[in-house]
């Protein structure tokens, strides 16, 4: 009986997990760039939120919106900040457009450098301390099932996960766009030939894919906290989400944030030392008997 | 690309005399390499910092047999690094103080640390290599982290004091900081002739096949997999080497140099400097990277701005790294020169090969 | 040998030279200016963290020293010397520690270092200092160890330790909350020392401990650790985490409010880490050494001085971080005014005997240097979040005060072996 409410946390942790990892997924899938700075976008987007919601360097003008309830500007700063992440996004690929064609290494060591430069920025712009990104007190706070305390906030956001997953999963299976943009990871020479603006595309898909970065980021610090450089706890685990369910698959990423979840979940209850150990250890056990990852094919990052 | 060019360029030229043991590059790199002590203090630069420099350039130069010629990207040479350091240590605490006896445990360490590894990952390419690099690397540091008995956790291995070491007739005492610095330049000068002679071989040509085609390789008659574990080994042995030799710098073994971030610094170096068009971009990259991050350091807190900042310049317009901008300037120049017309491009060349 | 090699050769040096010309170009020193006068400076190289975990505590580190040196720059500096300083980066990371005491001792001949964050750091510098006999202060890194096994004869450590907290609170703890205890441990060396301290502290007062959470370093999902402790149901939960760790745990603990449903013991808590955190995020009684708002004598003055030479800085309070920089700092250049020379030994004879009065300390009790081991004695706070106010800068609420010589860390002590004075290399910057 012990073991259920681990479980539990685990699934929920999954999801939290997956979501760390969707956007990452979408521009590895589709442009075969291994976004390091998915980190430093992750953090940026709740640095922003963090402003959206209690702007003050408005000063006075701020007061106003400051008077508004927290709920609000809390939903607002979900929709608001994502969008100016993804417009950075849209920035990045320009520089990250000159390595097309070339090694992946390439792409690798370009958006490394820009998640220095964007950790550095954040530094020198809010300082190297801890902040705070508040939440709405509606979810806060836990809730008692059984006899066990579980944070309602941890919840909340693990649905928050979920819907963005289905909405993501929507608009790729379900849309016009979502088929070029598969399309696009699947072949892109065949999508050029189909008189599809490839390089629109990509704009687009990175600019998603920052925007959902920042989208997790604002999930998530309320649970890790706040600081310049969080993103290097979220771009490890994306990655190795990414890897474990194959590079560009969507069911693969979802699937193996639950796997990871679950592990971490269940060894963080029974023999804790090991909770950040299992998910490497996973990785490579299953690696060793699927090559591609769970659900991945193959890739031109291979060659 | 380009490498293959330069490299088979000079290979045909030489394949007729043979490749030479000691290049005239190599005599004039050393020269420089040996009287930096005596122009350090007036660039601003201090003997510690070229003790680090050169142990770089070793590590650089022994990552780029399997960045720049075998082309597999590996995230995980800092676990390597890190083993040869406490292997060092530990051989200096417990077997024999004698430091030339402690280096070869450090790489004879990371060379199985290496091999072991590549066991797992010698049949991957691209993307699934670089992580299963990433990930073996983080199992290694979990375990110097977590094993505090024989690694000293995050304290790590401290006091492995500088030994004098005995060489027959002679006797090298290791205590300051120039006897090290020239230590350690010998050692990198054994390297680059073992280095030079080896990507010349049979074997460093199955390296540049299976980066140019692994498929191909194989059909050709290469044992791509032994090649590229082989390969790997090797070049995590470098690592232990240079990782045992920090050790002798350091006079400690620390566990940070196995993370993940510092597992990239090697890869940028390399990257930078220009590994992937010329054997001696390592060098180059090691040099300014460790330079570069003393003096940025020294000079602003933002210094990790400035360094960011650099890394994408140089992938923005020169990709192929320092040497490859280089070798790029020396070409037009020379093409103007002699007012020739072009030679056949290098895409075109490749072509053919 | 052919003319392509030949080139390529030059092509090498040239480029070997042109960078190293190029950077050592830029290379000026980010720095004090100054420093005229006839006698030559004393330059103090200052090793506080500027990147990683602990950037944020080695800003407010540097502040500090940085306001006992311009004190006495003020006075004319010291034995007619104006003092200079250099700060360089350790990254929170040993291997540049160790680089970076090369570099200011070899290269920018600092007189003295100062500044620690992290422990591995620390020893990592202390190493390298006593290779040279440049004294070293240790001022922020609280690990039992630094004035243990890792101690130095150059190096002094002026915070309090775990094991200090730990005299400070257990027993009291037992008395107040009960005899089951649970302990949460970061697992790495700071961790398990500072574990251990309170198992045996807890067993002596007739406690047990119920059970131990190891968390790896670089958790920063504590929700399985939050289950764990509730299906423990413990009397008292003390958790031995640091680093960026803490400061996860702290987020998710506040977010489910446990904070009040255990009594948590944790160790020292970090001004700049809990700078403009909520409340909530404070759970349970954690160790301080100095608080802004002690009602004490000279405490205002010191917060408006803070403030008027800090005015660019986020945290508009000095807390322990700042104050244990500024305390070591002005000590050692009281301690050669006094020795009336830099020779190290000298100065090292007069630390070792150093006591500071309460009131110029602005703590309860006096302060002194324990020869043994070099760690300061201090007074010990506990503390707890302050619910009856509602200003961001008066966080805490003083629970305790300790006398220094009832927290004494014998344990360390026992463990530490200095080396000999004539084992250590004369220094006279």
């Amino acid at each position: 009986m012990n073991l259920l409410p681990h479980v539990v946390n685990g699934v929920a942790l999954g999801v939290l997990f997956g979501l760390l990892a969707l956007g990452f997924m979408l521009i590895v899938g589709v442009m075969e760039v291994i976004n390091l700075a998915h980190g430093s976008l992750f953090a940026l987007g709740a640095y922003l939120a963090m402003e959206i919601i209690s702007p003050r360097w408005l000063g006075a003008a701020g007061e106003g919106f400051l008077a508004l309830p927290l709920a609000l500007r809390y939903g607002l700063a979900l929709v608001l900040a994502p969008l100016l992440v993804g417009v950075l996004g849209m920035g990045l690929e320009r520089a990250v457009r000159r390595t097309y064609g070339k090694k992946a290494e390439y792409g690798l060591l370009l958006t490394f450098g820009a998640a220095l430069v964007l950790e550095e920025a954040i530094r020198i712009v809010w300082g190297p301390g801890e902040q705070n990104l508040p939440v709405p007190d509606s979810v806060n706070g836990g809730f008692v099932v059984g006899d066990l305390i579980y944070s309602r906030y941890r919840f909340f956001a693990a649905a928050l996960g979920i819907v963005l997953m289905a909405l993501v999963w929507v608009f790729l299976e379900r849309t016009p766009y979502g088929a070029r943009v598969k399309a696009g990871a699947h072949d892109s020479e065949m999508v050029r030939a189909l008189g599809i603006n490839i390089s629109r595309l990509r704009v687009f898909v990175f600019a998603f894919g920052a925007a959902l970065a920042a989208i997790a980021g604002i999930i998530l610090t309320p649970i890790w906290g706040l600081r310049p450089h969080v993103g290097v706890d979220a771009v490890i685990p994306a990655f190795l989400i990414i890897v474990l369910g194959g590079v560009g698959s969507f069911w693969g990423a979802v699937i193996a944030g639950q796997l990871v979840g679950i592990t971490v979940g269940i060894t963080g209850g029974f023999a804790a030392e090991w909770s950040m150990m299992s998910m490497y250890l996973l990785l490579i056990f299953v690696l060793t008997f699927r090559a591609r990852g769970l659900l991945g094919k193959k890739s031109a990052l291979e060659a | 690309m380009a490498l293959t060019n330069s490299v088979t360029t000079k290979s045909a030229l030489a394949g007729a005399r043979g490749v030479g043991w000691v290049t005239r590059p190599m005599l004039v790199t050393l020269a420089l390499l040996l009287s930096f002590p005596l122009w350090a203090e007036t660039v601003g630069l201090y003997p510690y910092l070229g003790i680090e420099v050169v142990i770089w350039m070793i590590y650089a130069l022994g990552f780029n047999l399997l960045l720049g010629y075998t082309g597999l990207p590996s995230f995980g040479h800092g676990a390597f690094f890190g083993v040869g350091a406490y292997a060092y240590a530990l051989c200096h605490q417990s077997i024999t103080q004698n430091p030339l006896v402690a280096l070869f445990c450090g790489a004879l360490a990371g060379g199985l640390a290496a091999a072991l590894v590549a066991c797992f990952i010698a049949h991957r390419r691209g993307i699934y290599f670089a992580l299963m690099t990433i990930a073996c690397g983080q199992v290694f540091w979990f375990v110097s982290m977590k094993w505090h008995s024989l690694t000293g956790g995050e304290d790590g291995l401290l006091n492995i004091h500088r030994a004098t070491m005995s060489l027959g007739v002679a006797h090298l005492n290791l205590q300051g900081n120039i006897t090290v610095y020239y230590f350690v330049v010998a050692v990198l000068a054994i390297c680059l002739v073992f280095l030079w002679r080896l990507v010349h071989s049979p074997f460093g040509k199955a390296l540049q096949a299976i980066r140019m085609n692994e498929t191909r390789a194989r059909f050709v008659g290469y044992n791509v997999w032994l090649t590229k574990w082989a390969v790997f080994a090797l070049s995590g042995a470098f690592a232990g080497l240079s990782g045992g030799l920090l050790a002798i710098a350091q006079e400690s073994a620390y566990p940070n140099v196995m993370s993940v971030h510092a597992s990239g610094f090697v890869v940028m170096a390399t990257l930078i400097g220009g590994g992937t068009v010329s054997f001696w971009g390592p060098l180059i990259g090691a040099l300014v990277f460790i330079v570069a991050r003393d003096l940025l350091g020294a000079l602003t807190e933002t210094w990790l701005l400035w360094y960011g900042l650099l890394f994408m310049l140089v992938v923005l317009f020169k990709p192929e790294g320092i040497a490859g901008a280089w070798q790029g300037y020396k070409d037009r120049l020379f093409r103007r020169a002699a007012a020739i017309p072009p030679p056949i491009t290098r895409e075109a060349e490749n072509g053919s090969v | 040998m052919n003319n392509h090699q030949v080139t390529r050769g030059m092509q090498f040096t040239g480029a070997v030279v042109l960078s190293i010309a190029l950077l050592a170009g830029a290379s000026c020193k980010k720095s004090s200016s100054g420093g005229d006068g006839a006698k030559p400076p004393i330059v103090i190289g200052i090793t506080a963290d500027a990147s990683g975990q602990y950037a944020a505590s080695g800003d407010s580190d540097r502040r500090g020293v940085l306001m006992a040196i311009a004190e006495f720059n003020a006075k004319g500096g010291v034995l007619g010397r104006p003092i200079k300083w250099v700060h360089l980066d350790t990254e929170t990371t040993p291997a540049t520690g160790s680089r970076v005491a090369e570099r200011l001792i070899k290269q920018d001949k600092v007189a003295f270092l100062v500044g620690a964050m992290s422990s591995g750091v620390a020893n990592a510098i202390s190493q390298v200092a006593q290779k040279y006999g440049v004294i070293y202060l240790n001022t922020n890194s609280s690990s039992p160890s630094e004035s243990g096994e890792n101690c130095h004869r150059v190096k002094f450590v002026w915070d309090g330790n775990g094991n200090n907290f730990a005299q400070a609170s257990v027993k009291g703890a037992i008395g107040k909350f009960g005899k089951k205890w649970l302990l949460i441990t970061n697992d790495y060396g700071w961790g398990h020392d500072t574990s251990n301290g309170t198992r045996k502290l807890v067993t002596k007062n007739g406690g047990t401990i119920v059970g131990e959470i190891l968390v790896p370093q670089g958790t920063r999902d504590f929700s399985a650790t939050l289950l764990k402790i509730q299906q423990y149901s413990p009397d008292v939960v003390a958790a031995a985490v640091g680093g960026d760790d803490l400061k996860a745990m702290r987020a998710q603990v506040g977010q489910m409010k446990l904070g009040s449903k255990y009594a948590w013991i944790n160790n020292q808590q970090d001004w700049p880490d809990v700078y403009g955190l909520p409340r909530t995020d404070l759970f349970g009684v954690f160790g301080t050494t100095w608080y802004h708002g002690f009602d004490l004598p000279g405490v205002k003055e010191f917060v408006a001085r803070y403030q008027k030479e800090n005015a660019d800085s986020k945290i508009k309070t000095p807390g322990n971080v700042f104050y244990n920089g500024y305390w070591a700092t002005r000590s050692l250049l009281e301690a050669v005014e006094k020795a009336k020379t830099t020779n190290n030994v000298a100065v090292i004879k007069e630390l070792e005997q150093w006591k500071i009065p309460a009131k110029d300390r602005m703590q309860d009790h006096d302060a002194y240097m324990n020869p043994k081991d070099h760690q300061l004695q201090q007074t010990v706070y506990l503390a707890s979040a302050n619910l009856d106010s509602t200003n961001p800068d008066d966080l805490f609420k003083i629970v305790s005060n300790t006398a220094p010589g009832e927290v004494e860390d014998k344990d360390s002590e026992a463990k530490c072996k200095l080396e000999a004075y004539e084992a250590t290399p004369a220094y006279e910057p």
